[in-house]
């Protein structure tokens, strides 16, 4: 059964730095006089290009590549959060995305607040959440700790608490980015247990990482990004053996191209705005 | 208009815990703490009774509660507007990082200050009393008034979140224009004051209609005038439309934008 399928989907960032560009009604109502204009000219990244991609229910993927290869964006079209440009996207079933932990945790608020707030912006009903609670302050290891407000709370514990409420959303797909280096050594096991299970529960799976040996042990199948295109996919040993050739001649030859030749991310064009 | 109602629906227990989040977060860490839901317009109250009535001298009765009456409205509603233009901008990882229903944040800008208002209803009906004018039964027409101003409302802060994303000049000129409407609106004097060629301004400005329907109720004790409120709800379900289609058409581009 599919579980996720990526039909020719294709994203574009504009290129222009959005906060000047669009800001102001006169350099809007201009940039449309421009863009009549001359059509063509208007800059932009093809985050990705032409996408084909299905998933199977229970499989695990893994997705590897360098940075502004299109790795978050395909992850973010999976969740939902951005819509292609052109192509299709189906998804079959509950998705939970460990993207960013603890997302809407106000540090004012104790522990036990946020779990509630947090589970609910995650798609939680209050009492799910109410049932699962002493799951995940177990998980998180913050018995102690959980009437305290989340402003004490070391960045361990904070992300502890984080993925501990993520992981117990319960989803049909997950989709995790970079979040297995959570914590210190101890629960990054747990961590590494808790996706074992979820593999064992048959749960559709996409990781994101640059550490490509988790990805060889967790992974059915790997898909190598490289322009926002598929550049390989198939077993994750073999996959990441090109992947790796390719950084090695990339080092070797061309090491002082290397910079100029990377295509700008998405994510540091809009890190780099003054907010 | 619908899609966006429904989805609010949906998403009630959300709302229900980001209002309480909000409501539960305002006053904290300040000494007074929740005390300032009633500190905060009795402080302007007093400003305002100074200026116009000892200064400027207008003639009311009773002027601090024939303000206050109006004032605690106007407060949400103005609150509600400059706090809800940059709900969507300041919403953050939220819009960026997960599947999160936008609509949502504006919503909780109008109701959390819907609560402090209805939070500091409890002081006027002390001045009330203080002042010997007596609270009538038209109180049970306050909910409906309520409920129109909910909708103005929302439609404007969902006009301006959504618009606040693309033009962010909007957050900052909206304070002035506030300002500006505050005044065109009779909250500080009373609508006779206006000379009559001009008073067709406050048929066409619902907040007008609005605030004079809480001063029927709360100050003179009697019912509102239904068939103004009539036009203004129907102003209020024409700009709620006007803002959910704006809203839905930016909608998309906010995970980008923000």
């Amino acid at each position: 059964m599919v579980a996720i399928k990526l039909e020719n989907v294709s994203k574009i960032f504009f290129r222009q730095p959005l906060k000047r560009k669009y800001t102001t009604l006169r350099e809007t109502l201009l940039h449309y006089f421009d863009w009549l204009k001359n059509r063509r000219k208007v800059r932009y990244i093809d985050a990705l290009k032409d996408i084909n991609l299905t998933i199977e229910k229970g499989e695990a993927i893994g997705i590897i590549g360098m940075n502004g290869s299109g790795k978050s964006t395909l992850l973010k079209l999976l969740a939902g959060i951005y819509k292609p440009d052109s192509g299709k996207v189906y998804i079959k079933g509950r998705v939970a995305s460990l993207v960013g932990l603890g997302i809407g945790f106000h540090p004012g608020f104790t522990g036990r607040e946020n779990i509630f707030i947090n589970g609910i912006i995650l798609g939680l009903s209050k009492k799910e959440i109410k049932r699962k609670f002493d799951d995940i302050v177990k998980f998180a290891e913050l018995e102690d700790y959980i009437d305290d407000p989340v402003r004490i709370y070391s960045d361990g514990m904070f992300m502890r608490l984080g993925f501990s409420i993520a992981t117990n959303v319960d989803p049909d797909i997950l989709l995790i980015d970079e979040i297995l280096a959570v914590g210190d050594e101890y629960f990054r096991h747990k961590c590494a247990e808790k996706i074992t299970e979820f593999r064992k529960l048959g749960k559709t799976m996409v990781i994101v990482s640059h550490r490509l040996e988790a990805i060889e042990k967790w992974c059915d199948k790997a898909v190598w990004l490289n322009d926002g295109m598929i550049r390989e996919i198939g077993i994750p040993s073999k996959v990441i053996d090109s992947y790796r050739n390719a950084i090695a001649q990339k080092e070797g030859k061309i090491p002082s191209e290397r910079r100029s030749s990377e295509a700008p991310r998405s994510g540091t064009l809009k890190s780099a705005r003054p907010d | 208009m619908f899609s966006n109602v429904i989805e609010l629906y949906r998403c009630r227990a959300l709302i229900m815990s980001l209002v309480l989040k909000e409501v539960k977060l305002r006053y904290q860490g300040s000494a007074l703490g929740f005390l300032w839901t009633f500190l905060n317009p009795l402080l302007l109250m007093g400003i305002y009774t100074i200026v116009f009535s000892v200064f400027l001298r207008i003639k009311v009765e009773n002027y601090p509660v024939f303000l206050f009456s109006a004032l605690i409205p106007w407060v949400w509603f103005s609150t509600s507007i400059l706090e809800g233009a940059d709900s969507i901008t300041r919403g953050g990882d939220l819009i960026t990082r997960v599947l999160f229903p936008p609509q949502v944040l504006p919503t909780v800008t109008v109701f959390s200050n819907m609560i402090n208002f209805v939070f500091s209803l409890p002081i006027l009906f002390i001045f009330l009393l203080l002042f010997k004018v007596k609270i009538g039964g038209a109180l049970i027409a306050l909910p409906i008034v309520m409920i129109i101003q909910a909708v103005f409302t929302m439609g404007l802060v969902l006009m301006v979140s959504a618009l606040n994303v693309h033009f962010r000049d909007i957050q900052h000129i909206l304070g002035n224009l506030i300002i500006m409407w505050f005044f065109a609106t009779p909250i500080l004097y009373p609508l006779t004051s206006i000379p009559v060629k001009l008073r067709f301004i406050t048929v066409i400005n619902p907040m007008a209609t609005l605030i004079k329907a809480y001063r029927d109720i709360l100050f003179y004790r009697q019912f509102p005038n239904w068939l103004l409120l009539g036009i203004a709800l129907c102003f209020g379900f024409l700009v709620f439309f006007l803002g959910s289609l704006i809203f839905n058409r930016y909608k998309e581009s906010f995970p980008e934008e923000v």
